[in-house]
């Protein structure tokens, strides 16, 4: 059989990049999964149904009508963007001390009664945008008894994973920068914070940020790699000095004599410098089952 | 003359493999006898086809019957060698190591380890000269040696000076120059050095199966390479007995030779002669050791679909994966 040149460079070539190939078409796939997935969700819209249609509750009574009116249609614009239950309950109820006895609360302490209900509210309610239990969405409660105000932040589903204590803390930062002065604005943030978090254009925007780089490192590794392959030299010398000597040099003389000496001094200039620094650490916590089971993270902190 | 088979009249050989005259015709070891002593130069006198018989040929392959011719009066009296390398490796050990070798060369012509490529690959005899020198060396300079330390905000230099001089005497032996005009110097070079251990007295039973060349560059022209060579040597040697010194001037360094004998020998290599669009590439190896010396070309169009593919499915693989990783909320 006659050596067919081009048949075996194709041959040579597939070879070469076989694992490449499979690697690439397998990411591809899945890469084509994902988009695929995305854009189907985003079509079926929402598949809980046995959930209330109100979001805001005002039984502090903090906000106007109109206000609560503005907030409704302002958090279903969001809920269909982010595709979570994003809910506001107002109080102005005690949550600990001597006055919560018969109240029936679990606990003594404000926390841990303020988490108690703010994810029983939500699981009671049966919020989440995709399911009844442990759903998509966050519940704000926030309580303006006095001497006991204070928000609680309760995330569940999609929220929960996304939203770590760091982000709890800038999402309550955001609600108490307004709190005092106008509660309408601070419900706002929180409504702002949790749907820019979760906004899935974020998501195209970290993917669309990161496409200049794999251009960048593909065409250094595809230079790299040329170079290296194109790098061959004739041959290395393997002879070395003593070759073709015969024995080792005898020597005659082999004298280094010392003929003199002299020293200088200068005086070093001396810089002072100093540094400091300093650091913190974050510690992020645990999620808690509430009383029906379901799983929520959150937290809060008094005002 | 050509060595034919006792057994079979067939054409014997120095075979690497069983490191002795070996018939492949009919498998006999050592049933060479010398035959058609007489070759004029321009027909087999085997078979009676045309040869080519170069200027400084000294023995050669008839293309018609194979038979391995070796042309008396080119090996014999002044061309008659001292002393002999045979060939170590037989051309099928020499494909594996090129082969082996090249494995990576991606960017290499791809019938560039083809066994219809490699099977034109020949063995040759090479002619050398080879120098033995006795030399003194004398040397002398300047040493300087520099040293500072610190006390308190004060840093003191200290520079002391030292006569350096030295006497040495040292021998060379076998210094190799390569005696042919169509083998490139800085190639020969490369291919050192022969293991000397297996040198044997010459006898035209080793150059049946190769080609080879007679001595055509006098031992005058080219006995400057050999002296070049020793003096780079006795200098390295030298300057290694030198040391500690931040910096020397030379003075004086001089090298003279006492003693010099000169022989001439044959070195096997082989020859593998790749032409890529229309340029040749000459492929060397050492016939004792098996060094290779030589550039392997390069195919641009390789280096592009290989570059291109590369870049290409790179970009694939992370634009895909970081879609991937996003999607995940990784990031």
């Amino acid at each position: 059989m006659e050596y067919d040149v081009k048949k075996e460079a194709r041959k040579q070539y597939f070879a070469y990049f076989k694992i490449w190939f499979i690697l690439a078409a397998v990411l591809l796939v899945v890469a084509i999964g994902f988009f695929v997935k995305s854009n189907m969700n985003k079509a079926e819209g929402r598949t809980n149904h046995s959930a209330p249609e109100q979001r805001v509750y005002d039984n502090a009574d903090v906000l106007t009508d109109q206000e609560e009116a503005d907030l409704e249609a302002y958090i279903a614009l969001a809920e269909e963007h982010i595709r979570c239950d994003l809910v506001l309950v107002t109080i102005s109820t005690p949550v600990e001390g001597p006055e919560i006895e018969g109240m029936g609360y679990r606990y003594t302490d404000w926390d841990r009664n303020m988490r108690d209900l703010a994810d029983d509210f939500y699981d009671e309610n049966g919020f989440g945008y995709n399911a009844s239990f442990e759903g998509d969405g966050a519940l704000l409660l926030d309580n303006w008894y006095e001497g006991q105000a204070g928000t609680w932040l309760s995330t569940s589903g999609r929220v929960y994973e996304e939203m770590g204590t760091i982000e709890i803390n800038e999402c309550l930062d955001d609600v108490y920068r307004y709190i005092e002065s106008n509660p309408y604005q601070a419900y706002k943030e929180y409504v702002d914070y949790i749907a820019n978090l979760l906004s899935p254009k974020k998501n195209m925007l970290a993917f669309m940020a990161l496409i200049p780089g794999c251009l960048f490192i593909s065409l250094v590794v595809a230079l790299i790699f040329i170079a290296v392959k194109l790098h061959n030299k004739e041959g290395k010398v393997t002879v070395v000095p003593s070759t073709y000597t015969d024995g080792s040099a005898v020597y005659n003389v082999r004298e280094d004599r010392f003929i003199r000496n002299h020293v200088s001094s200068r005086r070093i200039p001396r810089n002072t410098s100093s540094g400091g620094g300093g650091g913190g650490s974050h510690s992020r916590g645990g999620s808690h089952r509430s009383s029906s089971g379901a799983s929520h993270g959150g937290g809060g902190r008094r005002r | 003359m050509i060595f034919k088979c006792k057994n079979c009249g067939g054409n014997v050989v120095y075979s690497p493999e069983h490191k002795q005259m070996h018939c492949p015709y009919c498998d006999s070891q050592e049933s060479q006898e010398r035959a058609m002593e007489e070759c004029d130069k321009s027909f087999c006198p085997n078979c009676g086809g045309e040869i080519t018989v170069e200027e400084h040929t000294s023995a050669l392959q008839c293309k018609y019957c194979d038979h391995y011719i070796i042309l008396n009066d080119r090996v014999e009296g002044e061309y008659l060698p001292k002393k002999i390398i045979p060939f170590k490796l037989s051309k099928e050990m020499v494909k594996k190591s090129l082969r082996e070798r090249f494995k990576k060369a991606t960017f290499a012509p791809t019938d560039f380890l083809s066994e219809v490529r490699l099977n034109s690959m020949v063995g040759e005899y090479v002619p050398f000269f080879m120098y033995d020198y006795d030399v003194n060396c004398t040397y002398n300079a300047e040493g300087i040696k520099v040293r500072t330390w610190t006390t308190g905000d004060v840093q003191h230099t200290e520079t002391s000076y030292y006569d350096v001089i030295r006497d040495m005497n040292i021998n060379y032996r076998d210094i190799p120059v390569d005696a042919s005009v169509k083998m490139p110097d800085n190639v020969m070079d490369l291919l050192e050095p022969y293991n000397y251990g297996e040198f044997v007295e010459f006898k035209p039973e080793y150059m049946s199966g190769f080609t080879a060349e007679k001595y055509n560059m006098e031992s005058d022209t080219v006995e400057f390479r050999a002296s070049d060579k020793m003096a780079a040597s006795a200098s390295s040697i030298l300057r290694s007995s030198v040391n500690g010194y931040s910096r020397l001037n030379e003075r004086n360094k001089n090298f003279s030779i006492r003693n010099k004998v000169n022989n001439y020998n044959l070195l096997p290599t082989w020859k593998y002669l790749y032409t890529y669009n229309d340029k040749l590439y000459p492929f060397y190896v050492n016939g004792q050791t098996g060094k290779i010396v030589g550039s392997v070309p390069v195919s641009k169009t390789k280096v592009l679909a290989y570059g291109a593919t590369l870049f290409v499915l790179l970009n694939v693989i992370l634009i895909a994966g970081s879609y991937i990783i996003t999607s995940l909320g990784i990031i």
